[in-house]
């Protein structure tokens, strides 16, 4: 083998390695964002006019967050030398999707049986368990913030529907911007 | 060499202890994780448990890397870590094979 193709094929195993050992960064900028569109959407949903297009608010705030994430995850990934479609991405990915796949549906069945009042508790218990399946990948502090999640979605059951825009707004917004925080914090020191 | 100068003692022993597959394997890995147990590498490189130990020993001894050994539950379990001397001696490595790269497609 050339000298220069054998220095290639290492630097490709270095690579490899550092991949298949790498973990997906989480930055906190991402759930700092995501918390911010989550209070926005609890906001806008909780005004008298809008109060029956919560559902459709909440819809598009899900779709809006969760591209600003992957935004913000993707350049974090960039920055540290990996690709979207290296290991820790793609591990990330089959944790995340089942529970987002299972809300989507289960936010169908439940519209169309009329089960709205079901949906904010389905949301929160669906995206708590994706993210304590994600923290194998990422981090703990991301388990432990989909086990709030989930406890959460325990008091949306038990809660009447009309503290339901409460719940979501705590949920999606204030524990997403409290644990973006941490995340920073943890990551950068003081910065985020 | 790329540069034709003479070798120093810390660059032989540097090749020595990296250049083999396996240890420059577990230091790619500690370089991006800020630890990793026994049983992880162990899968990550898909080795037998006696050579595992005799890698991450050399890398131990040199240096390059730290162990603190623990128990979970009667569970022995080993963590690894890369140390400031390990993590510079990759990235010497890395220099040199990106100076191999450039030199011979110059």
């Amino acid at each position: 083998m050339p000298i220069d193709a054998h220095a290639v094929a290492t630097l490709r195993y270095i690579r490899a390695s550092m991949e298949a050992a790498g973990t997906v960064a989480v930055p906190g900028s991402a759930g700092i964002a995501m918390g911010i569109i989550g209070l926005l959407a609890a906001a806008l949903a909780s005004i008298p006019p809008f109060r029956s297009h919560w559902l459709v608010i909440w819809l598009l705030a899900a779709a809006i967050a969760a591209l600003t994430g992957g935004v913000l995850m993707a350049r974090q990934s960039f920055l540290q030398g990996f690709t979207l479609l290296g290991a820790p991405a793609r591990k990330f990915v089959l944790c995340l999707a089942p529970g987002l796949f299972a809300g989507a549906v289960m936010t169908a069945v439940h519209w169309s049986a009329g089960n709205l009042h079901a949906i904010p508790g389905t949301w929160l218990l669906l995206y708590g368990c994706a993210l304590i399946a994600t923290s194998a990948p990422t981090t703990r502090i991301v388990g432990v913030l989909g086990g709030l999640f989930v406890m959460l979605s325990l008091l949306a059951f038990w809660l009447p529907a009309s503290l339901h825009p409460l719940v979501l707004g705590a949920g999606f917004g204030g524990l997403h911007l409290v644990f973006g925080v941490l995340i920073g914090r943890k990551s950068h020191g003081s910065q985020i | 060499m790329i540069s034709g100068g003479a070798e120093t003692s810390e660059d032989a022993r540097f090749d020595r202890l990296i250049y083999e597959r396996v240890r420059l394997g577990m230091m790619s890995a500690l370089a991006v994780r800020a630890e990793l147990t026994f049983s992880e590498l162990k899968a990550l490189f898909n080795v037998s448990d006696g050579n595992l130990s005799a890698h991450a020993r050399k890398l131990e001894t040199a240096g390059y890397v730290t162990c603190t050994k623990s128990f979970e539950g009667r569970r022995p379990r080993s963590v690894y870590r890369i140390t400031a001397v390990g993590r510079a001696a990759l990235n010497r490595y890395l220099d040199h094979v990106e100076a191999v790269i450039r030199a011979t497609r110059r």
